[in-house]
Protein backbone atom coordinates (compact mmCIF):
# COMPACT_ATOMS: atom_id res chain seq x y z
CA UNK A 1 0.00 0.00 0.00
CA UNK A 2 1.59 3.13 -1.06
CA UNK A 3 0.98 6.29 1.09
CA UNK A 4 -0.45 8.36 -2.45
CA UNK A 5 -3.15 5.41 -3.01
CA UNK A 6 -4.30 5.81 0.62
CA UNK A 7 -7.67 8.12 1.39
CA UNK A 8 -8.64 9.30 4.38
CA UNK A 9 -12.58 8.18 5.28
CA UNK A 10 -14.60 9.74 7.98
CA UNK A 11 -16.45 7.24 9.39
CA UNK A 12 -19.84 8.13 11.66
CA UNK A 13 -20.65 5.18 13.23
CA UNK A 14 -23.93 4.97 15.65
CA UNK A 15 -23.06 4.09 18.78
CA UNK A 16 -25.47 3.34 21.75
CA UNK A 17 -24.40 2.17 25.36
CA UNK A 18 -27.31 0.23 27.25
CA UNK A 19 -25.60 0.59 30.35
CA UNK A 20 -24.56 4.14 30.15
CA UNK A 21 -28.59 5.01 28.68
CA UNK A 22 -29.17 8.05 26.76
CA UNK A 23 -30.05 7.81 23.27
CA UNK A 24 -28.30 6.44 20.55
CA UNK A 25 -25.56 9.37 18.85
CA UNK A 26 -22.20 9.33 16.44
CA UNK A 27 -19.14 9.17 17.13
CA UNK A 28 -17.01 9.92 14.19
CA UNK A 29 -13.60 8.28 13.03
CA UNK A 30 -11.16 8.52 10.48
CA UNK A 31 -9.96 5.73 8.66
CA UNK A 32 -7.20 4.77 6.27
CA UNK A 33 -8.55 3.48 3.02
CA UNK A 34 -7.03 2.08 -0.42
CA UNK A 35 -8.39 -0.39 -3.17
CA UNK A 36 -9.91 -3.32 -1.67
CA UNK A 37 -10.57 -2.11 2.19
CA UNK A 38 -13.85 -3.33 3.17
CA UNK A 39 -16.06 -1.42 5.77
CA UNK A 40 -15.59 -3.96 8.31
CA UNK A 41 -11.58 -3.74 7.57
CA UNK A 42 -12.28 -0.05 8.56
CA UNK A 43 -14.19 -1.20 12.18
CA UNK A 44 -11.16 -3.29 12.65
CA UNK A 45 -8.81 -0.63 12.10
CA UNK A 46 -11.19 1.44 14.69
CA UNK A 47 -11.23 -0.86 17.37
CA UNK A 48 -7.61 -1.88 17.25
CA UNK A 49 -6.09 1.81 16.66
CA UNK A 50 -8.90 4.20 18.14
CA UNK A 51 -11.98 3.10 20.21
CA UNK A 52 -11.38 -0.31 21.50
CA UNK A 53 -15.16 -0.05 22.97
CA UNK A 54 -16.22 -0.53 19.64
CA UNK A 55 -18.72 -3.52 19.47
CA UNK A 56 -19.64 -4.95 16.52
CA UNK A 57 -20.21 -8.95 15.19
CA UNK A 58 -17.32 -10.53 13.16
CA UNK A 59 -16.34 -13.66 11.94
CA UNK A 60 -15.36 -15.53 8.42
CA UNK A 61 -14.61 -11.99 7.24
CA UNK A 62 -15.51 -13.87 3.29
CA UNK A 63 -19.35 -13.15 3.25
CA UNK A 64 -19.91 -16.48 4.50
CA UNK A 65 -21.06 -16.42 8.58
CA UNK A 66 -23.55 -13.52 8.19
CA UNK A 67 -22.38 -11.87 11.03
CA UNK A 68 -21.15 -8.22 10.32
CA UNK A 69 -24.89 -7.08 8.82
CA UNK A 70 -25.30 -3.49 9.50
CA UNK A 71 -26.63 -0.68 7.63
CA UNK A 72 -23.69 1.49 5.68
CA UNK A 73 -24.46 4.24 4.08
CA UNK A 74 -28.21 3.77 4.78
CA UNK A 75 -28.48 0.28 2.92
CA UNK A 76 -28.13 -3.15 4.56
CA UNK A 77 -24.80 -4.55 3.80
CA UNK A 78 -22.67 -7.29 4.95
CA UNK A 79 -19.59 -5.30 6.31
CA UNK A 80 -17.12 -7.63 5.16
CA UNK A 81 -18.47 -7.97 1.44
CA UNK A 82 -18.56 -4.20 0.68
CA UNK A 83 -15.33 -2.25 -0.34
CA UNK A 84 -15.50 1.61 1.02
CA UNK A 85 -14.53 2.55 -2.33
CA UNK A 86 -18.24 2.02 -3.68
CA UNK A 87 -19.48 4.45 -2.29
CA UNK A 88 -17.30 7.29 -3.95
CA UNK A 89 -17.21 8.91 -0.94
CA UNK A 90 -15.14 9.96 1.79
CA UNK A 91 -17.87 10.03 4.37
CA UNK A 92 -19.06 6.42 5.78
CA UNK A 93 -22.20 6.29 7.77
CA UNK A 94 -22.29 2.73 9.96
CA UNK A 95 -25.76 2.17 11.76
CA UNK A 96 -26.77 -0.65 13.19
CA UNK A 97 -29.25 -3.63 11.12
CA UNK A 98 -33.27 -1.62 11.79
CA UNK A 99 -36.12 -3.68 12.10
CA UNK A 100 -33.89 -5.20 15.46
CA UNK A 101 -33.56 -4.51 18.81
CA UNK A 102 -29.71 -3.09 19.35
CA UNK A 103 -27.64 -4.99 22.61
CA UNK A 104 -24.96 -2.48 21.45
CA UNK A 105 -23.36 -0.24 19.15
CA UNK A 106 -23.56 -2.14 16.38
CA UNK A 107 -24.39 -5.16 17.25
CA UNK A 108 -28.44 -5.97 16.97
CA UNK A 109 -30.57 -8.91 18.98
CA UNK A 110 -31.15 -11.30 16.24
CA UNK A 111 -32.92 -13.73 19.06
CA UNK A 112 -36.73 -12.85 17.29
CA UNK A 113 -35.62 -13.65 13.75
CA UNK A 114 -34.34 -17.23 15.08
CA UNK A 115 -37.15 -17.72 17.03
CA UNK A 116 -39.27 -17.52 13.73
CA UNK A 117 -36.64 -19.50 12.01
CA UNK A 118 -36.95 -22.32 14.45
CA UNK A 119 -40.79 -21.96 14.48
CA UNK A 120 -40.79 -23.38 11.08
CA UNK A 121 -38.90 -26.55 11.64
CA UNK A 122 -35.95 -25.78 9.31
CA UNK A 123 -34.68 -29.41 8.92
CA UNK A 124 -36.07 -32.53 7.24
CA UNK A 125 -39.07 -34.34 8.66
CA UNK A 126 -39.92 -37.46 7.64
CA UNK A 127 -42.16 -40.64 8.48
CA UNK A 128 -39.92 -43.23 9.11
CA UNK A 129 -38.69 -41.93 12.70
CA UNK A 130 -36.56 -44.47 12.70
CA UNK A 131 -34.55 -44.14 9.77
CA UNK A 132 -34.14 -40.71 10.48
CA UNK A 133 -32.60 -41.94 14.03
CA UNK A 134 -30.32 -44.25 12.79
CA UNK A 135 -29.98 -43.82 9.36
CA UNK A 136 -28.92 -46.55 6.71
CA UNK A 137 -28.49 -45.22 3.42
CA UNK A 138 -29.17 -42.14 1.58
CA UNK A 139 -32.44 -40.02 0.54
CA UNK A 140 -32.72 -39.93 -3.56
CA UNK A 141 -32.72 -36.66 -4.58
CA UNK A 142 -32.29 -36.23 -8.37
CA UNK A 143 -29.98 -32.83 -9.24
CA UNK A 144 -33.47 -31.41 -10.74
CA UNK A 145 -35.54 -31.73 -7.46
CA UNK A 146 -31.89 -30.07 -5.81
CA UNK A 147 -32.47 -27.50 -8.14
CA UNK A 148 -36.42 -26.68 -6.58
CA UNK A 149 -34.79 -25.23 -3.56
CA UNK A 150 -30.98 -24.98 -4.06
CA UNK A 151 -30.80 -20.94 -3.91
CA UNK A 152 -32.77 -20.73 -1.26
CA UNK A 153 -30.69 -23.16 0.86
CA UNK A 154 -27.36 -20.01 0.39
CA UNK A 155 -28.96 -18.35 3.00
CA UNK A 156 -26.37 -17.29 6.18
CA UNK A 157 -29.08 -15.53 8.01
CA UNK A 158 -27.27 -12.73 7.99
CA UNK A 159 -30.72 -10.66 8.90
CA UNK A 160 -30.14 -8.33 6.65
CA UNK A 161 -33.51 -9.50 4.01
CA UNK A 162 -35.41 -9.00 7.79
CA UNK A 163 -33.88 -5.30 8.15
CA UNK A 164 -34.91 -4.66 4.89
CA UNK A 165 -38.31 -6.26 4.93
CA UNK A 166 -40.98 -2.79 5.16
CA UNK A 167 -43.95 -5.24 7.02
CA UNK A 168 -41.02 -6.83 9.46
CA UNK A 169 -40.70 -2.77 10.30
CA UNK A 170 -44.18 -2.17 11.10
CA UNK A 171 -45.16 -5.49 12.10
CA UNK A 172 -43.47 -6.90 14.76
CA UNK A 173 -45.54 -10.63 14.97
CA UNK A 174 -44.50 -11.19 10.89
CA UNK A 175 -42.88 -14.46 10.75
CA UNK A 176 -40.32 -12.13 8.53
CA UNK A 177 -38.70 -12.76 4.86
CA UNK A 178 -35.84 -15.07 6.17
CA UNK A 179 -38.57 -17.60 7.80
CA UNK A 180 -40.73 -18.06 5.22
CA UNK A 181 -38.26 -18.39 2.21
CA UNK A 182 -36.78 -21.27 4.46
CA UNK A 183 -40.10 -22.32 5.38
CA UNK A 184 -40.58 -22.76 1.36
CA UNK A 185 -37.09 -24.59 0.95
CA UNK A 186 -37.79 -27.26 3.23
CA UNK A 187 -41.65 -27.28 1.67
CA UNK A 188 -40.06 -28.04 -1.92
CA UNK A 189 -37.61 -30.03 -0.70
CA UNK A 190 -38.70 -34.11 -1.96
CA UNK A 191 -36.57 -35.77 0.70
CA UNK A 192 -38.63 -33.39 3.67
CA UNK A 193 -42.46 -35.00 4.53
CA UNK A 194 -43.81 -31.79 7.12
CA UNK A 195 -45.01 -30.10 4.73
CA UNK A 196 -48.64 -30.02 6.68
CA UNK A 197 -46.63 -28.57 9.64
CA UNK A 198 -45.05 -26.21 8.23
CA UNK A 199 -47.73 -24.30 6.44
CA UNK A 200 -49.81 -24.49 9.51
CA UNK A 201 -47.08 -22.00 10.90
CA UNK A 202 -47.03 -19.67 7.73
CA UNK A 203 -50.70 -19.91 7.28
CA UNK A 204 -51.47 -17.33 9.93
CA UNK A 205 -52.23 -13.45 10.04
CA UNK A 206 -48.76 -12.60 10.43
CA UNK A 207 -47.14 -15.49 7.99
CA UNK A 208 -47.15 -15.53 4.16
CA UNK A 209 -50.36 -13.44 3.11
CA UNK A 210 -48.79 -10.74 5.39
CA UNK A 211 -46.21 -10.00 2.64
CA UNK A 212 -46.81 -6.78 0.68
CA UNK A 213 -43.76 -7.99 -2.03
CA UNK A 214 -41.84 -5.15 -2.07
CA UNK A 215 -39.16 -7.07 -2.89
CA UNK A 216 -36.65 -5.58 -0.52
CA UNK A 217 -35.67 -8.89 1.18
CA UNK A 218 -34.06 -9.78 -2.48
CA UNK A 219 -33.00 -6.87 -3.42
CA UNK A 220 -30.87 -6.38 -0.35
CA UNK A 221 -29.45 -9.77 0.17
CA UNK A 222 -26.12 -10.28 0.25
CA UNK A 223 -26.58 -14.15 -1.20
CA UNK A 224 -27.88 -13.79 -4.51
CA UNK A 225 -31.41 -15.81 -2.58
CA UNK A 226 -34.86 -14.62 -3.88
CA UNK A 227 -36.85 -15.03 -0.76
CA UNK A 228 -39.45 -12.50 -2.07
CA UNK A 229 -39.63 -15.38 -4.55
CA UNK A 230 -39.94 -18.16 -1.84
CA UNK A 231 -42.66 -16.42 -0.24
CA UNK A 232 -44.93 -15.97 -3.55
CA UNK A 233 -43.92 -20.00 -4.44
CA UNK A 234 -45.25 -20.50 -0.67
CA UNK A 235 -48.55 -18.53 -1.33
CA UNK A 236 -48.87 -20.77 -4.04
CA UNK A 237 -48.70 -24.10 -1.97
CA UNK A 238 -50.78 -22.64 0.49
CA UNK A 239 -53.75 -21.98 -2.12
CA UNK A 240 -53.50 -25.22 -3.59
CA UNK A 241 -53.76 -27.06 -0.32
CA UNK A 242 -56.89 -24.58 1.00
CA UNK A 243 -58.73 -25.48 -2.56
CA UNK A 244 -57.31 -29.13 -2.23
CA UNK A 245 -55.48 -28.70 -5.91
CA UNK A 246 -52.34 -30.95 -4.59
CA UNK A 247 -51.89 -34.33 -3.79
CA UNK A 248 -49.85 -35.56 -1.23
CA UNK A 249 -46.49 -35.87 -2.61
CA UNK A 250 -44.67 -39.29 -2.16
CA UNK A 251 -41.13 -38.50 -0.32
CA UNK A 252 -37.81 -39.54 -1.92
CA UNK A 253 -37.51 -43.29 -1.25
CA UNK A 254 -34.14 -44.53 0.42
CA UNK A 255 -31.27 -45.65 -1.79
CA UNK A 256 -28.24 -47.70 -0.77
CA UNK A 257 -25.49 -45.01 -1.42
CA UNK A 258 -23.52 -46.43 -4.37
CA UNK A 259 -20.98 -48.96 -4.54
CA UNK A 260 -19.56 -48.03 -7.78
CA UNK A 261 -18.53 -44.71 -8.31
CA UNK A 262 -17.18 -43.10 -12.15
CA UNK A 263 -13.19 -43.14 -12.15
CA UNK A 264 -11.58 -40.32 -11.21
CA UNK A 265 -10.13 -37.77 -13.58
CA UNK A 266 -6.33 -38.64 -13.16
CA UNK A 267 -4.20 -35.99 -12.16
CA UNK A 268 -2.38 -34.42 -15.03
CA UNK A 269 1.45 -35.25 -15.01
CA UNK A 270 3.85 -32.25 -13.93
CA UNK A 271 5.02 -30.20 -16.99
CA UNK A 272 8.22 -28.69 -15.43
CA UNK A 273 10.54 -31.61 -14.24
CA UNK A 274 12.52 -31.35 -11.18
CA UNK A 275 16.29 -31.04 -12.03
CA UNK A 276 17.75 -34.27 -11.47
CA UNK B 1 -55.61 -23.03 5.54
CA UNK B 2 -58.10 -20.78 7.49
CA UNK B 3 -55.65 -17.18 6.32
CA UNK B 4 -55.32 -18.43 2.71
CA UNK B 5 -59.04 -19.50 2.59
CA UNK B 6 -59.95 -16.08 3.70
CA UNK B 7 -57.25 -14.36 1.63
CA UNK B 8 -58.07 -16.09 -1.19
CA UNK B 9 -62.22 -15.29 -0.35
CA UNK B 10 -60.77 -11.66 -0.04
CA UNK B 11 -59.52 -12.11 -3.86
CA UNK B 12 -62.42 -13.52 -5.57
CA UNK B 13 -64.86 -10.70 -3.53
CA UNK B 14 -62.57 -7.78 -5.45
CA UNK B 15 -62.95 -9.43 -8.87
CA UNK B 16 -66.92 -9.87 -7.91
CA UNK B 17 -67.15 -6.58 -7.15
CA UNK B 18 -65.29 -5.70 -10.35
CA UNK B 19 -68.34 -8.13 -12.24
CA UNK B 20 -70.92 -6.53 -10.26
CA UNK B 21 -70.21 -2.97 -9.79
CA UNK B 22 -69.66 -3.10 -13.89
CA UNK B 23 -73.20 -4.67 -14.52
CA UNK B 24 -74.30 -1.49 -12.02
CA UNK B 25 -72.30 0.86 -13.97
CA UNK B 26 -72.93 -0.10 -17.44
CA UNK B 27 -77.01 -0.42 -16.80
CA UNK B 28 -77.42 3.49 -14.74
CA UNK B 29 -74.37 4.59 -16.68
CA UNK B 30 -73.84 3.19 -20.21
CA UNK B 31 -77.49 3.80 -21.69
CA UNK B 32 -76.82 5.15 -24.76
CA UNK B 33 -74.56 1.85 -25.80
CA UNK B 34 -77.62 -0.51 -24.22
CA UNK B 35 -79.80 1.33 -26.79
CA UNK B 36 -77.18 0.59 -29.27
CA UNK B 37 -77.87 -3.00 -28.61
CA UNK B 38 -81.21 -2.93 -28.56
CA UNK B 39 -81.97 -2.65 -24.49
CA UNK B 40 -84.32 -0.40 -23.65
CA UNK B 41 -83.51 3.05 -23.53
CA UNK B 42 -85.72 4.67 -20.95
CA UNK B 43 -83.60 7.30 -18.18
CA UNK B 44 -82.52 4.30 -15.88
CA UNK B 45 -81.22 7.22 -13.44
CA UNK B 46 -85.43 8.27 -12.79
CA UNK B 47 -86.91 7.48 -10.18
CA UNK B 48 -89.64 5.51 -11.84
CA UNK B 49 -86.72 3.49 -13.30
CA UNK B 50 -85.36 2.94 -10.18
CA UNK B 51 -88.54 1.53 -8.16
CA UNK B 52 -89.18 -0.58 -11.00
CA UNK B 53 -85.71 -2.40 -11.02
CA UNK B 54 -85.84 -2.49 -6.74
CA UNK B 55 -89.16 -4.69 -6.98
CA UNK B 56 -87.47 -6.81 -9.20
CA UNK B 57 -85.50 -9.88 -7.03
CA UNK B 58 -82.78 -10.24 -9.59
CA UNK B 59 -81.33 -6.48 -9.10
CA UNK B 60 -82.27 -6.62 -5.18
CA UNK B 61 -80.00 -9.68 -4.97
CA UNK B 62 -77.31 -8.11 -7.36
CA UNK B 63 -77.21 -5.02 -4.83
CA UNK B 64 -77.02 -7.23 -1.77
CA UNK B 65 -74.17 -9.53 -3.00
CA UNK B 66 -72.62 -6.41 -4.10
CA UNK B 67 -72.88 -4.81 -0.33
CA UNK B 68 -71.76 -8.14 0.93
CA UNK B 69 -68.68 -8.67 -1.25
CA UNK B 70 -67.63 -4.94 -0.97
CA UNK B 71 -68.28 -5.02 2.74
CA UNK B 72 -66.08 -8.39 2.83
CA UNK B 73 -63.39 -6.82 1.03
CA UNK B 74 -63.31 -3.71 2.13
CA UNK B 75 -63.26 -4.88 6.12
CA UNK B 76 -60.74 -7.57 5.25
CA UNK B 77 -58.43 -5.40 3.65
CA UNK B 78 -58.58 -2.57 6.84
CA UNK B 79 -58.20 -5.48 9.37
CA UNK B 80 -55.00 -6.62 7.73
CA UNK B 81 -53.74 -3.26 8.20
CA UNK B 82 -54.72 -3.02 11.50
CA UNK B 83 -53.84 -6.25 12.48
CA UNK B 84 -49.91 -5.02 10.97
CA UNK B 85 -50.18 -2.46 14.24
CA UNK B 86 -51.30 -4.66 16.81
CA UNK B 87 -49.05 -5.65 19.67
CA UNK B 88 -50.21 -9.20 20.49
CA UNK B 89 -52.11 -11.54 19.23
CA UNK B 90 -54.84 -10.60 22.16
CA UNK B 91 -55.41 -7.33 20.32
CA UNK B 92 -55.69 -8.81 16.93
CA UNK B 93 -58.30 -11.44 18.11
CA UNK B 94 -59.87 -8.03 19.23
CA UNK B 95 -59.32 -6.50 16.11
CA UNK B 96 -61.27 -9.35 14.08
CA UNK B 97 -64.31 -9.60 16.15
CA UNK B 98 -64.81 -5.77 16.17
CA UNK B 99 -64.85 -5.99 12.38
CA UNK B 100 -67.06 -9.13 12.42
CA UNK B 101 -69.60 -7.52 14.46
CA UNK B 102 -69.22 -4.21 12.31
CA UNK B 103 -69.52 -5.95 9.36
CA UNK B 104 -72.86 -7.72 10.37
CA UNK B 105 -74.38 -4.32 11.54
CA UNK B 106 -73.58 -2.39 8.24
CA UNK B 107 -75.11 -5.65 6.49
CA UNK B 108 -77.93 -6.03 8.00
CA UNK B 109 -78.63 -1.73 8.20
CA UNK B 110 -77.70 -1.74 4.57
CA UNK B 111 -79.59 -4.64 3.32
CA UNK B 112 -82.76 -3.38 4.47
CA UNK B 113 -83.12 -0.96 1.79
CA UNK B 114 -83.60 -3.27 -1.16
CA UNK B 115 -85.23 -5.71 0.99
CA UNK B 116 -88.41 -3.28 2.16
CA UNK B 117 -88.25 -1.96 -1.87
CA UNK B 118 -88.80 -5.74 -3.03
CA UNK B 119 -91.38 -6.30 -0.35
CA UNK B 120 -93.36 -2.75 -0.87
Amino acid sequence: MTESSTKQIAFKVQRYDPEQGGAPHWQQFTVPSSRGTTVLDGLIYIKENLDSTLAFRTSCRMGICGSCGMLINSYPHLACHTQIEEFHSNTLTVRPLPNLSIIKDLVVDLTPMFHNHKSIKPYILRQDAQEMRTPTSEFAQIPQELNDFLQFAYCIKCGICVSACPTSASDRLFLGPQALAQCYRYCADNRDEGQQERLRVADTNHGAWHCHLAGACSEACPKGVDPALAIQLLKRRLASQALGLRGKRQASSVVSPPTQTKPKIPFPEFTVKGSA
Amino acid sequence: MRTTRFHLLHILAGVLIAVLLGIHMVRLHLDAILEFFGVDSEDPTSWTSMIDRASQGIWAALYIALLAVALYHALYGLRGIILELTPSAKAGRVVTWSFIIIGIVVFGWSAYVPLHLLSS
